[in-house]
């Protein structure tokens, strides 16, 4: 370095970023700092107000009557969520898999040669997996919302169904602008291929997915397991 | 004598002024905070003052330091281009860290005696009242006693009294500024305050919504009244019983327009009398309850306790006309009145939804302390309470008068002269 | 490394950019947009001021009746709505953009299309809250738009207005806090480690993690007031068992940290005017660094103590009470350290010196009034009188306002190349310095003497008289001040004089280009090893106002060879439709919701189609 102070010279293209890292990474870690306030806030309230409910139906215990017409059962299904919650975790395997198979496009076998290997190494093929497998739990959750409001809990209902809906719609909402988030990056992978080059911005979306499914867990957790 | 030397003299002479000033502050400040007129507000302003002094000092000595600064390190002419270059002193500066510190301390020791002596239950023989909070009246209620009554509170001298406070509708605040409080009135939950009357005699003090509550949360006050305690069971004794107004079927047509004139020239009627405007009242012959006090006396209402809300300028009120409690009653006890209205021993009045009337002519204020209960103040009440208090559910109720929430101009609807009947029966009711 | 920073060449001319309108919808200079936001919050500022000028005019005497009692709560609730996320924020993100990447020597921020959709989105999100004006239905349930007066007991399309509008202003600050934290990581000069950044650049970086963090809790706590009045959820509805005071927390936990989200971009700037003016390093630059870290980390503990009256049980009270109490003493350091920097030094009182001075003055009163109510069974007595009114006035005005027409005069020339007169300056200082103590001193004791906030009327005889009438004059004197001060921008942004590169002779690296900035900022990307690196070069405050300005020109990015992105016209795009989008959902109170979801659809395919086209455009053309 010979710059002098008064003559300074101009620098062309790019600095280098000051921690070396994608400027769209240290964004998408700060999203997410943001998101968990979001989600801190709505899972809080549904514990808040947990048990409040002055009608029913309830999401752990029996309403009887005077609280309610007629005696309702507990309304969450834990199996069909623990379905659910397993294919919304093999997703997240699904993606670590399409971001592998980015990052070594250029390294031919690198999964091994065989149609395992083949399969193994195809971005399409997980990025496509990662997106059926988050609408398949979009689609247990549509499965689930109809089958309350048939059992009559609505946003309406009480405190229970405005907060149980809010809360999981809510989740459900960021599922599905990561589906869409995966289905664009596969269409690029199809116009054009992704590559080295990208693993970028798979990984960006990785994270969001991997986050969005972590909260999914935590949600499970506190709204479905723990009484 | 060195003594009146001049700086002195200066000195005493404005520590004269100060004081005088302290107290004609105190006189024309009714609803200061620093009254110490109850255990609550002792408490609160013991601290307060420690906090003012503190906060006194803390002010005197970062400002001085300031302008000193400012006036020492000016720049003038000749003074150095390039100041030495200090970067920090970690000493100074763990100084005046620990200076707040300290200071805070001294603080909060206090703030959690007095935090934990004010929250603390309430003595178990205090009187106790509830407060519910309506857009934008109080209903105050005494569980001991079976009395409910609106906007105006008696509390006994000496006897500690237990608010349990909650609300009907959206958030209110209690606050009487010179005996204590605030405390919210939430929703589904009732809140607790309590304070002692011990240090003053009887006086009337204005009380506060201190919460934001809707069009016309300034317009909901109400007035505390502090009285004897054989006062106070002589009101709660009138309050127990109904109505003291009961018609014969044939009254007299023509009863002036004032109660108190009413009873004179219906002798017949179980009229209770009302005083003259200023006048102490005087116990009611036929009343069936033979109350010596009934209310606080209209003439010892202290200046700023009397409410002085204009009244709209286009509401024309005559007060020449003569009201006929009788037929006054007829119209309450059958009209839209019973809507919202309850008078103990009417059958027809049960309503809760707005304040109980059974003694409001014993009031001292309507409307949510906004206006004094007069005869001008309740004609143009009845006449149109909505163009006098905005956004109230109380209608509109005088024939020709624009509704300004409706938006339209009554074609039906009491005259005058039924207003003034309506009057008549409501100052009847002591 | 053969060097510290860059030198200030001499006497440079301002660097001309393209006129026009387009360029102005259009742009991704950093340095427009923060701009943009100075002259959009300003004239904001003139309406929150007016609006405040009819309440005192209302206040002055007793019973008045110079508005109805509906108009004034519109009117206080705009006033609080206005000045909080209208003005004091958009101020503060005009010096945001403008001087983060001077500051820490970058040529723009690290997203620059997403920062001109955050002034977009501010711009409309401001426009739609206004325009419940114009139907006759503004917001009228306070800034704090407490349940369930806001929700059960508020038909009508006054809160509709509030809480969608909040929803957009929420987007703005959202994404510019994303924006500039990546900027603030990863964009800073060689050389410029955190302890190297300019404490404004500093405060700015705490603040953008405060807005990150708090705006999505406000978010969640206005989905449910949105949801309970459009879709009869009943979040806060009292008769299905819930709880209103699940509003305040959740209002507060957002509402605390952005009492220091106004505050910190202030406290940043006086502290860059107050080395200069005095010649001297700002003292103890660490402690003032961990300082507003401690008081923003603290902030997210004490929401709280805005609600001592509500009844959460004296353990509660005690820990909030010590929370708070805590807070004062990282700020009462600040306030030393100020005075200390000044303390032997050669202190110049020009207009930015003046206002930054009444900061430290004025901020303190605030401050000691602000521990007066942290203890509280004195609070009890305080809360929701004039006493707080006058409390938060000290902070806001005396603090945030003033730091910020600090920062104003100050950095007036990198924002246009010329300098604000001082004489009429002189004036503005001193108008607004009387006439906010004239207004606000006498507040501190209407609410001692028991006038509760929000009110209407008060009624006469009460000893209020002559403290309002007080606290009328003096917002008349500042209406003047606020003339005086829009003829200064008006006039000198014509006919200023002309700055040089260095007009105060400032430390940082802000001050060694020229005034204002090419669009590339720094030909060449300067490395830094010192706090002030301008100082190494001449001696502090030395200024160099040029006599004449050398007639080269300054040369374009083009001509340099400089990658620079391109404009768009995208993200305001983007930012419209979805504005429109939110605007859509009032129709649904109007009764036309098939009208209202066809709406809401057409507007999010317009607004993703949009936003598709533009994260699918590259920023730059290839090269």
């Amino acid at each position: 370095m010979a710059t002098t102070a008064h003559a300074p010279a101009v620098t062309h293209g790019h600095p280098p970023t000051t921690t070396g890292l994608d400027h769209r990474k240290i964004a998408i870690w700060a999203f997410i700092g943001s998101e968990c306030m979001l989600f801190t806030s709505l899972i809080s309230t549904y514990l808040v107000y947990k048990g409040r409910s002055v009608s029913g139906p309830f999401p752990h215990e029996v309403c009887n009557p005077p609280q309610c017409a007629t005696t309702l059962k507990p309304i969450l299904n834990i199996p069909i969520t623990s379905v659910s919650t397993f294919v919304l975790l093999m997703s997240s395997l699904a993606m670590v898999l399409a971001l592998a198979a980015v990052e070594n496009k250029d390294k031919p076998g690198w999964a091994g040669t065989g149609a395992w290997g083949r399969a193994l190494a195809s971005s399409k093929l997980w990025l496509l997996m990662t997106a059926i497998l988050g609408a398949t739990f979009l689609g247990f959750q549509a499965y689930e919302f109809t089958s309350f409001v048939h059992e009559g809990l609505t946003i309406r209902q009480n405190l229970f169904g405005s907060s149980f809906f809010t809360l999981t719609g809510f989740h459900g909402a960021h599922v599905t602008v990561g589906v869409l988030w995966l289905l664009t990056l596969l269409a690029i992978d199809m116009r054009r291929g992704l590559g080295p080059k990208d693993a970028l911005i798979v990984d960006i979306s990785a994270l969001y997915w991997h986050f969005v499914d972590v909260v999914w867990i935590a949600i499970f957790t506190l709204v479905y397991l723990i009484r | 004598m060195p003594a009146d030397s001049r700086p002195r003299r200066l000195f005493r002479a404005a520590l004269t002024v100060a004081l005088a000033s302290l107290i004609a502050g105190c006189v024309q400040n009714p609803n200061s905070v620093f009254h110490n007129r109850t255990d609550f507000n002792r408490d609160v302003g013991s601290l307060f003052s420690l906090l003012i002094w503190l906060g006194t000092i803390v002010f005197v000595f970062t400002e001085v330091m300031l302008v000193w600064a400012l006036i020492k390190y000016r720049s003038r002419p000749g003074s150095p281009r390039k100041p030495e270059q200090t970067h920090g002193n970690t000493k100074l500066e763990i100084l005046w860290t620990a200076i707040p510190a300290v200071v805070l301390a001294i603080i909060a020791v206090p703030t959690v005696q007095t935090i934990f002596k004010t929250q603390g239950a309430a003595r178990a023989d205090a009187l106790r009242v509830e407060v519910v909070g309506h857009q934008w009246w109080w209903e105050f209620r005494y569980p001991d006693y079976g009395v409910v009554t609106a906007n105006e509170l008696y509390l006994p001298l000496g006897r500690t009294v237990n608010f349990a406070l909650s609300t009907h509708d959206v958030i209110h605040s209690f606050w009487i500024p010179a005996l204590g409080g605030k405390r919210d009135l939430v929703n589904n939950r009732t809140n607790h305050l309590w304070f002692t009357p011990d240090s003053t005699t009887d006086d009337a003090f204005n009380g506060y919504c201190a919460e934001f509550c809707g069009i016309s949360h300034a317009n909901m006050r109400f007035r505390a009244f502090t009285v004897t305690p054989e006062q106070f069971a002589s009101w709660v004794a009138h309050q127990q019983s109904s109505a003291v107004f009961h018609p014969q079927p044939a009254t007299p047509a023509t009863t002036p327009g004032t109660a108190g004139a009413a009873a004179a020239t219906a002798p017949r009627t179980p009229v209770a009398v009302a005083p003259a405007p200023g006048a102490q009242p005087v116990p009611p012959p036929t009343a069936p309850v033979q109350a010596g006090f009934v209310s606080f006396p209209a003439d010892k209402m202290p200046n700023h306790a009397i409410p002085k809300t204009p009244i709209p300028p286009g509401l024309a009120v005559d007060t020449t006309l003569k009201g006929d409690p009788a037929r006054g009653m007829q119209l309450v006890s059958t009209g839209a009145c019973i809507g919202c209205h309850t008078v103990k021993g009417v059958p027809s009045m049960v309503s809760k939804v707005g304040p109980d009337l059974t003694h409001v002519g014993s009031r001292l204020t309507i409307g949510g302390g906004l206006f004094p209960n007069d005869t001008r103040h309740l004609f143009a009440w009845i006449k149109n309470a909505r163009a006098m208090k905005p956004g109230i559910q109380m209608p509109t109720m005088g024939k020709g008068q624009y509704d300004p929430i409706v938006k339209t101009t009554l074609t039906v609807g009491y005259t005058d002269q039924q207003i003034a009947d309506v009057v008549a029966y409501l100052q009847a009711l002591k | 490394m053969a060097t510290a920073a860059t030198a200030p060449a001499a006497a440079q001319k301002g660097y001309e950019h393209e006129g026009g309108i387009w360029s102005w919808l259009t742009t991704v200079d950093h340095k427009r947009i923060g701009a943009l936001y100075l002259y959009t919050a300003l004239l904001w500022f003139l309406v929150g001021g007016l609006e405040a000028l009819v309440i005192r005019i209302q206040l002055q005497g007793p019973n008045g009746r110079f508005v109805s009692a509906e108009m004034y709560n519109q009117l206080f609730t705009m006033h609080g709505t206005t000045m909080i996320f209208l003005v004091i924020m958009p101020l503060s993100a005009a010096f945001f953009n403008l001087l983060i990447p001077l500051q820490i020597g970058a040529r723009d921020v690290a997203f620059p299309r997403l920062n001109a959709f955050s002034y977009w989105v501010y711009l409309f999100g401001s426009l739609f809250m206004n325009a419940s004006w114009l139907v006759g239905a503004a917001p009228n349930g306070g800034w704090f738009g407490y349940t369930p007066l806001t929700s059960t007991f508020s038909p009508g399309l006054n809160i509709d207005f509030w809480v969608l509008g909040l929803q957009i202003l929420g987007v703005s600050s959202l994404a510019a806090g994303f924006n500039f934290i990546t900027t603030i990581i990863n964009m800073r000069a060689p050389g410029m480690h955190f302890m190297r950044m300019p404490i404004f650049t500093w405060m700015a970086f705490i603040v953008q993690f405060l807005l990150v963090l708090a705006f999505p809790v406000i978010t969640i706590a206005l989905v449910f007031l949105q949801f309970d009045r459009f879709f009869g959820t009943q979040f806060y509805e009292a008769a299905a068992g819930a709880d209103p005071l699940l509003w305040q927390h959740l209002f507060w936990i957002f509402g605390h940290p952005e009492v220091y989200i106004l505050i910190l971009p202030a406290f940043g700037l006086v502290s860059e005017v107050l080395p200069t003016f005095s010649r001297k390093p700002l003292f103890g630059y660490p402690v003032m660094v961990y300082s507003g870290m401690l008081i923003a980390f603290l902030g997210f503990g004490v929401w709280a103590h805005h609600m001592f009256a509500v009844g959460m049980g004296p353990i509660a009270d005690t820990l909030f009470a010590v929370t708070t109490m805590l807070i004062g003493i990282p700020t009462g350091v600040k306030i030393f350290n100020w005075i200390f920097t000044m303390w032997g030094g050669d202190i110049r009182f020009t207009t930015a010196m003046k206002f930054a001075i009444a900061l430290v003055a004025l901020f303190t009163i605030g401050g000691i009034s602000g521990v007066m109510h942290a203890s509280p069974p004195a609070d009890l007595q305080q809360t929701d009188t004039y006493f707080i009114v006058a409390h938060f006035h000290y902070v806001l005005f005396g603090g945030s306002m003033m730091g910020l027409l600090a920062g104003l005069y100050y950095y007036f020339p990198k924002f246009t190349g010329r300098m604000l007169s001082e004489k009429i300056g002189t004036w503005h200082f001193w108008l607004t310095f009387v006439g906010m103590n004239l207004t606000f001193m006498p507040m501190h004791w209407s609410g001692l003497l028991g006038m509760p906030r929000r009110t209407w009327v008060y009624d006469a005889g009460q000893g209020l008289e002559t403290l309002n009438l007080m606290s009328s004059l003096g917002a008349y004197i500042q209406v003047l001040a606020v003339l005086v001060g829009a003829y200064n921008v008006l006039v000198s942004m014509r006919r200023g004089v002309r700055a040089g590169n260095d007009p105060w002779g400032g430390p940082t690296l802000e001050w060694s280009i020229p005034s204002p900035p090419p669009d590339y900022n720094f030909a060449a990307i300067p490395t830094v090893t010192s706090r002030y690196p301008l100082w190494e070069h001449h001696a502090p405050g030395t200024s160099d106002i040029p006599r004449t300005i050398s007639d080269q020109r300054v040369p374009t990015a083009k001509e340099l060879g400089i990658p620079m992105p391109n404009p768009s016209i995208k993200p305001l795009f983007v930012a419209l439709f979805m504005t429109l989008m939110f605007a859509c959902m009032l129709l649904i109170h109007l009764g036309k919701t098939p009208l209202a979801i066809a709406g809401i659809i057409t507007c999010a395919t317009l607004m993703t189609f949009s936003l598709y086209s533009w994260l699918l455009t590259p920023l730059e053309d290839e090269h």
